[in-house]
């Protein structure tokens, strides 16, 4: 087991030089010169070859790539062209924003797709079922960034309920508040993750309820949920010891996908609810083309994708006896 | 996973619990929204609206720029010229920072020496090059020095004076800036916002409200909604079309429209074969129908221009008219130089070609956007194949414009708060954004000496020449003067000032 996750933290190592390679060969491909738009509309042509060569833009690429590789062994990767911060400084303050509506996403997604797509299936054909089936296709068809405005719409604007944007206290040290007496400190920030949490999660939470619905369904046809039933264990029981758990297989990998789904919309998601995430700044690194800000994200983004997808190998082997890591 | 299930059901019921959130509209805090954060608050660098804004309220300069645009006295108390080319500023006594210490003569000094220095690479250091030295007569005395008379420079002495003594000691002003404007920064969450609270140590004493605090909402619609829903006082341009609508028959909200200090234009190439020719560009500015561009575009919040000054110009003068909509003229014209529809197909061609022109516009301002693509379909039913390309901008700009590959771009310049702006370095002979290759040397002299000069009245006499020669030879069609619009709680206890520019002092109290 911990030979499997050392082996697979490793292979981390050729996916970052792939990703880092792949992302500088595209940004080289991309028009758009970061000195010019840096300087603006007065900027002469002598000031803007200035600065390239201040910021090292006019070397070879492979120089430049060397560089980056050379400076990202050292734990650097690189000073932000627009906020003149390091690279590494300005995610770190921002990744834990994003990581955290990804995951609150992510469980509200599991826990709605899960408890609609069991309802679905076993009240296969009545009206559950249906209305089950016919929130999953809203949740597929709508877009993130559009079902946002809706929210906001109605429980900002309209009833007053939530606030329509901006971030409380990080959730962890809300608990901790919680737990010491201040329990307006969790509600603040639960208020503020509410929505955009809510707007991101509908499209996985739809994805997934029609896949619990299709699994359980195979599942509760299955030999051995008749054997479960025979032998006189309660439905409630056999639903969800017997049928849950091995219908639930094939959707955990698809939680682990959708996590990365999550990571991008929470672009969109973050730039609706001013949540200061990577979303928002993504955005801005992109259309300012800072390239050492791409470069970055994309890497931070690749790799919390990989090791998500390796926790969720590792519950695989939890949920599954069959399976054997190693 | 039961207790997972529990915890997480916890929070979702949590979520749907009717509750009360506080509003804005704290007593003495203003909350602004805005479209994007502040890539710096040194104000030596600024470059985007945001940090310009901020900067505006955190610093000072030796004057500050008045809603109708004139230089009046903010550090600086007073100013003479004994000679167009010396300027020598006399700062009020006793001016501290908000830190305490005092700002001296060096500090300015300090302030504009970095801001020519072409290392330091001030995004605005074009505007300040005339200055050939600057130097300390005494504490309180600053005398500039120019290499020849530059008559627009008072209206760029805006810029934030710098603590000379904390920059060189290290402190980077980008995160932690430091100024004797009338606000101080309290906090920054890159990306998300910026509070600011009122600095006593302002010449003029501590602003009315204590707080202000700049929120970045990207998605235009979602700032309206924020603004709506009480988590916001103030938003202002960019906002969509849609959202004014409702805002404006809201009566919880005031609403102001003042004319901007931009323009949104087109850029002819005078150096492509199909567009050297005046006449040319004349038909072309013909199939500009800037009635529907700005009432159905830009609902009205833009205004039609005329000509190269913006009419809230001390220059402007009504006198001056760019050619107007009108595609039959625009036909006999292309006609008359030779285009004709020759083989019946729709299209005007001449010597077996036809008469087939690229419009480009770039793609973060959907108003542009759809400008492009509605002249698009004007000139194809004047017979003439248009296509459209639009990029974004900074490829747009850096490797298409600004590389002279265009035919015709529409472009905007800002901030053009004196007429020399929009013409000095776009429209004189390789000038340094004379992207279009315009060269004319009656234009040329003329704008030398606009810029030459200090008297006011022969000024506006110099640009109303060049401006009627440009209407004419049109290097530039100016579609319009660009409209800037706020909208505002009306439970701000201060009365508010909207400026053209969208600075912020007219929300503190200062309406000046």
């Amino acid at each position: 087991m911990i030979a499997y996750i050392v082996r697979r933290l490793l292979l981390l190592i050729p996916m970052a030089i792939g990703m880092v390679v792949v992302t500088f060969g595209l940004l080289l491909l991309i028009p758009g010169d970061p000195a010019a738009v840096l300087l603006g509309q007065d900027a002469t042509p002598e000031a803007i070859l200035n600065l390239r060569n201040a910021l090292g833009l006019n070397d070879p690429w492979y120089v430049r790539l060397w560089d980056y590789f050379a400076a990202l062994l050292r734990g650097d990767m690189g000073t932000s062209i627009f906020q003149n911060q390091p690279v590494a400084e300005i995610i770190a303050g921002r990744l834990g924003a994003t990581i955290e509506l990804a995951v609150v996403s992510l469980l509200l997604a599991t826990l709605i797709g899960l408890t609609l797509g069991v309802l679905a299936a076993i009240r296969q054909g009545s009206f559950i079922d249906t209305a089950t089936m016919l929130f999953a296709q809203l949740g597929v068809s709508m877009p993130v960034y559009w079902l946002g405005l809706l929210l906001m719409l109605l429980f900002a604007v309209q009833l007053g309920w939530l606030p329509a944007i901006g971030r409380g206290v990080p959730l962890h040290e809300a608990l901790f508040a919680a737990l010491t007496g201040r329990p307006q400190v969790l509600w603040d920030s639960v208020s503020h993750i509410a929505l955009p949490a809510l707007a991101l999660a509908a499209n996985s939470a739809a994805i997934i309820s029609r896949l619990v619905r299709a699994s359980m369904l195979e599942v509760l046809r299955e030999d051995f949920v008749r054997t479960a039933y025979a032998k006189g264990l309660r439905k409630g029981r056999v639903v969800v010891r017997h049928a849950l758990r091995n219908a639930l297989l094939p959707v955990l990998s698809v939680i682990g996908l959708r996590f990365g789904a999550l990571l991008g919309g929470a672009v969109l998601t973050e730039s609706i609810f001013a949540w200061p995430g990577l979303g928002q700044l993504t955005i801005a690194a992109i259309s300012q083309r800072d390239l050492p800000l791409i470069q970055g994200i994309v890497l931070t983004f690749a790799i919390v994708f990989a090791l998500v997808n390796l926790v969720v190998d590792l519950l695989y082997a939890a949920v599954d006896p069959r399976i054997r890591l190693g | 996973m039961k207790s997972f299930l529990l915890t997480t059901s916890a929070i979702v019921a949590l979520s749907f619990m009717p509750a009360q959130i506080a509003m804005a509209q704290d007593a003495q805090t203003v909350v602004v929204g805005t479209d994007v954060d502040a890539g710096t608050l040194d104000p030596r660098l600024t470059r985007d609206t945001t940090a310009s804004r901020t900067a505006d309220l955190i610093y000072a300069g030796l004057v500050h720029i008045t809603p109708t645009l004139e230089p009046v006295p903010d550090l600086a108390e007073s100013w003479e010229n004994p000679d167009p080319q010396t300027f020598i500023f006399k700062l009020r006594p006793d001016l501290k920072f908000s830190d305490g210490s005092p700002l001296t003569a060096d500090d300015v000094v300090f302030t504009y020496t970095s801001l020519i220095d072409p290392d330091f690479n001030a995004p605005a250091r074009a505007l300040y090059t005339p200055i050939s030295a600057v130097e300390a007569v005494d504490p309180q005395t600053v005398k500039f020095t120019l290499s020849a008379p530059y008559a627009p420079l008072l209206s760029y002495m805006d810029v934030g004076i710098v603590p000379k003594a904390l920059v060189e000691g290290g402190a980077d002003l980008a995160l932690n800036p430091v100024g004797a404007g009338p606000m101080k920064l309290v906090s920054w969450n890159r990306g998300s916002e910026i509070a600011l609270e009122a600095n006593a140590n302002y010449w003029r004493g501590a602003p009315e409200i204590e707080n202000v605090t700049i929120k970045i909402i990207g998605d235009n619609s979602a700032r309206a909604q924020a603004f709506e829903a009480g988590d916001l006082d103030v938003i202002q341009s960019p906002l969509s079309p849609q959202d004014i609508e409702r805002l404006k028959a809201d009566d919880r909200f005031g609403n102001v429209i003042t004319a901007g200090l931009g323009v949104n234009y087109l850029n002819f190439n005078t150096k492509d074969p199909l567009l050297s020719d005046p006449k040319m560009r004349q038909a072309f500015a013909m199939l500009v129908d800037q009635d529907t561009i700005v009432n159905d575009i830009y609902q009205g919040v833009d205004q039609v221009a005329h000509s190269i000054i913006l009419p809230s110009s001390w220059a402007y003068s009504d006198t001056i008219a760019q050619p107007t909509f009108n595609i039959e003229g625009a036909v006999a014209l292309f006609n008359e130089l030779g285009w004709t529809d020759s083989n019946g197909d729709g299209v005007l061609d001449k010597d077996g070609a036809d008469l087939a022109v690229t419009l480009a516009t770039h793609s973060e301002d959907p108003n542009r956007v759809q400008t492009v693509e509605y002249m698009q379909a004007i000139f194809e039913s004047a017979g003439v194949k248009a296509t459209a390309q639009i990029s974004d901008w900074p490829s747009f700009s850096t490797n298409y414009v600004q590389k002279s590959m265009h035919q015709i771009a529409l472009l905007g310049w800002l901030n053009i708060v004196d007429p020399d702006r929009l013409m000095f370095a776009q429209l004189t002979t390789g000038g340094s954004t004379n992207w279009g290759g315009y060269s004319n040397p009656e234009v040329d002299a003329l704008l030398q000496d606009g810029r030459s000069t200090l008297d006011q009245a022969e000024r506006a006499t110099d640009y109303q020449a060049a401006a009627t020669i440009l209407a004419q030879d049109l290097p530039y069609y100016i579609v319009s003067a660009q409209g800037y619009q706020m909208f505002y709680s009306k439970d701000i206890p201060v009365s508010v000032q909207a400026t053209p520019r969208g600075n912020l002092r007219g929300l503190i109290g200062f309406t000046d």
